[in-house]
């Protein structure tokens, strides 16, 4: 039938992404990841709580611990009190579950589904999760912000230019941690069920990433190891720059450096991907 | 021009570890694990030409559904190799499947929680389906599946016969030259099935789509193709039309007929002579099966309205689910 064959789209050619129907395509997958996230509202009502105790338990730990000192490794208390309540404040935003949306991706068989597109996966689950993220600065981060503001006393940021590096910096912390989820994520494929990498990834994650506590406060020899990571690009450094602690070409090595984890990530975890797709299980049929 | 889809020697192996029982087992399992590889294709050839639609059948875990996987580029086979429409399809998956169409009956490819206009129009710019072309073949897809009553309806709100015309229309929107379907009318009333039918009928007929598709209704596979290609345990059975597989491999035929009364009952075993044997529907309907290396249909029937009188009679071929299943039951095609 090679009349009807004309109609057809054309065989063999490659599909021209041009960059702004790249931007509009993801922009897209964002405003699903958006409005799927609607159906799951109440959890974030919750999620205002949790991060409220949070932040508390560590407020008394901390303020415990600095009754008999006025500063440890250049923090005072006021500093750091800012330094873990603006940074759980961070994390309602940068987390996502892109890792978890791959591991019952795979566990249901669903996989498929995402296979047949002829789309860049990774990038679709990143776009995807910048959808969750933005309804969760609505739902979460900002609700938590307020309340957290108003009951202890956070500082606002060093300054106008520091508030602006901040915010930059939140979002390439979001792209990082997007990136280590997905690379993470791809191990589904082959192992099947990775829920318990998952946690040691977690707990991993909070731990480096300065959440908990900032980096200098590890020992020296850890330090030197943990620099050479990405985790300590996604709270401790957004963390440091909000407190003026970095500015200058301090603050522009921080960033590059960021971007640099961004771009080696997700290369890292397409490089996964496409070592995980060649030896796929998919469940069922 | 050269077929559409040319598969040769397509093999694809999974390995799975055999677990063993108990407590000591379990814990055996965690040090040595015992691998057991299962063909679940193995060595499968064929080739499809534009156009065509063909039936791909087999029990189930015959391998249907992992050739579909290969073809589509979610798996990647172990051996062999694959063109289809002018590419290996797990080498180039993103490029490929940008000019195919993909329907798996028992999952969607939809956004479960949006409507599915909304999914239509992701889907839109997916596949960079032009604004006029969407517009004309959401139209005509409408019109043809009926779906313009629940177009702003989130997906996880329609049945399944709803989801799964959705998913037809959602896998032609960008007109692909080639389309599988698996399973596509699983679980669907009779009325679901014969619109899906019609459908593929009219984007066959119109578009000259290529259609392959498996399915465990026999009666898709009379509709719709007239080849049909039958996998079991790994590998192809039987490559042909279907009027082939009939002569070939059909061993009854049977003759259904209605007495006039009750008297003539009586006089049934009159003609069960020669191996033929009556087997009851109802009180005044009888079934007789023979085969047809031994007795002629005609022999039979003049048999039958020389002993009885008959009001009524029908000459039937085995129907070809009896055919698949001795198939099945085989193993090979005898």
């Amino acid at each position: 039938m090679p009349q009807a064959d004309i109609a057809h789209s054309a065989t063999g050619a490659a599909p021209s992404q041009s960059p702004w129907k790249f931007l509009r395509l993801h922009f897209e997958f964002a405003r699903v990841g958006f409005v799927n996230t609607l159906a799951y509202r109440l959890r974030y009502y919750t999620g205002i709580v949790t991060y409220f105790i949070y932040v508390s338990v560590y407020y008394f730990i901390w303020k415990a611990i600095y009754e008999h000192s006025v500063s440890i490794e250049g923090f005072d208390f006021a500093h750091l009190l800012t330094y873990i309540g603006v940074g759980w404040i961070i994390r309602s935003l940068y987390f996502n579950n892109i890792d978890q949306d791959l591991a019952y991706q795979v566990i249901e068989g669903r996989l498929a589904m995402d296979l047949i597109k002829p789309v860049n996966i990774q990038f679709m689950y990143v776009a995807r999760a910048a959808g969750e993220a933005v309804f969760r600065l609505a739902l979460l981060t900002i609700p938590t912000g307020v309340v957290l503001f108003l009951v202890y006393p956070l500082r606002p940021p060093a300054s106008w230019g520091n508030a602006a590096a901040f915010l930059v910096s939140v979002g390439f912390s979001f792209l990082i941690v997007a990136a280590i989820n997905f690379a993470v994520g791809t191990f589904a494929l082959r192992l099947q069920s990775i829920l318990g990498l998952l946690r040691a990834k977690f707990f991993l994650l909070e731990l480096f990433s300065g959440l908990l506590l900032p980096m200098t406060f590890f020992p020296h020899a850890v330090q030197k190891i943990l620099d050479l990571m990405p985790f300590q690009y996604i709270s401790y450094i957004p963390m440091l720059i909000y407190l003026g602690k970095l500015h200058g070409g301090g603050l522009a090595r921080a960033m590059s450096i960021q971007v640099f984890w961004v771009a080696v990530l997700m290369a890292i975890g397409d490089g996964l991907w496409r070592w995980s797709t060649g030896k796929l299980i998919i469940q069922g049929g | 021009m050269p077929p559409i889809i040319e598969v040769q020697g397509l093999t694809k192996e999974f390995r799975t570890f055999r677990r063993r029982e108990g407590v000591l087992g379990a814990l055996q399992n965690l040090f040595v694990r015992e691998y057991l590889t299962v063909h679940a294709v193995d060595h499968v050839s064929f080739s499809i030409e534009r156009g065509e639609m063909v039936g791909y059948i087999g029990a189930n875990g015959a391998g249907k559904s992992t050739t579909i996987k290969v073809l589509t580029g979610i798996l990647s086979p172990t051996g062999g190799r694959v063109i289809s429409n002018g590419f290996v399809p797990y080498r180039e998956r993103r490029h490929y499947t940008k000019h195919i169409g993909v329907v798996f009956g028992q999952r969607t490819q939809l956004w479960w929680d949006i409507a599915v206009i909304e999914s239509f129009k992701l889907l839109k710019e997916i596949y960079e389906i032009p604004e006029p072309d969407f517009r004309k073949r959401l139209d005509v897809f409408s019109e043809l599946l009926n779906l313009k009553e629940y177009l702003h309806t989130p997906v996880r709100k329609l049945s399944l016969g709803e989801r799964m015309r959705c998913d037809l229309a959602a896998s032609l929107l960008h007109n692909p030259p080639l389309l599988f379907l698996d399973e596509p009318t699983i679980g669907l009333d009779v009325v679901a099935k014969e619109r899906i039918r019609e459908f593929l009928k009219e984007i066959n007929r119109t578009e000259g789509t290529t259609v392959l598709l498996t399915t465990h209704d026999l009666s898709d596979i009379e509709e719709l193709s007239r080849r049909i290609l039958i996998i079991d345990k790994g590998r192809i059975l039987f490559d042909g039309d279907l009027e082939q597989m009939k002569n070939r491999l059909a061993q009854y035929n049977q003759v259904k007929f209605f007495l006039k009364d009750r008297t003539q009952i009586p006089r049934l075993a009159q003609i069960e002579t020669d191996g033929i044997v009556c087997q009851r529907v109802d009180e005044l309907t009888y079934l007789i099966r023979f085969d047809r290396e031994h007795h002629s249909s005609a022999a039979v029937i003049r048999q039958i309205v020389n002993t009885l009188e008959v009001r009524d009679l029908l000459v039937e071929e085995e129907p070809i689910e009896e055919i698949v299943k001795r198939i099945y039951l085989k193993g090979e095609v005898a």
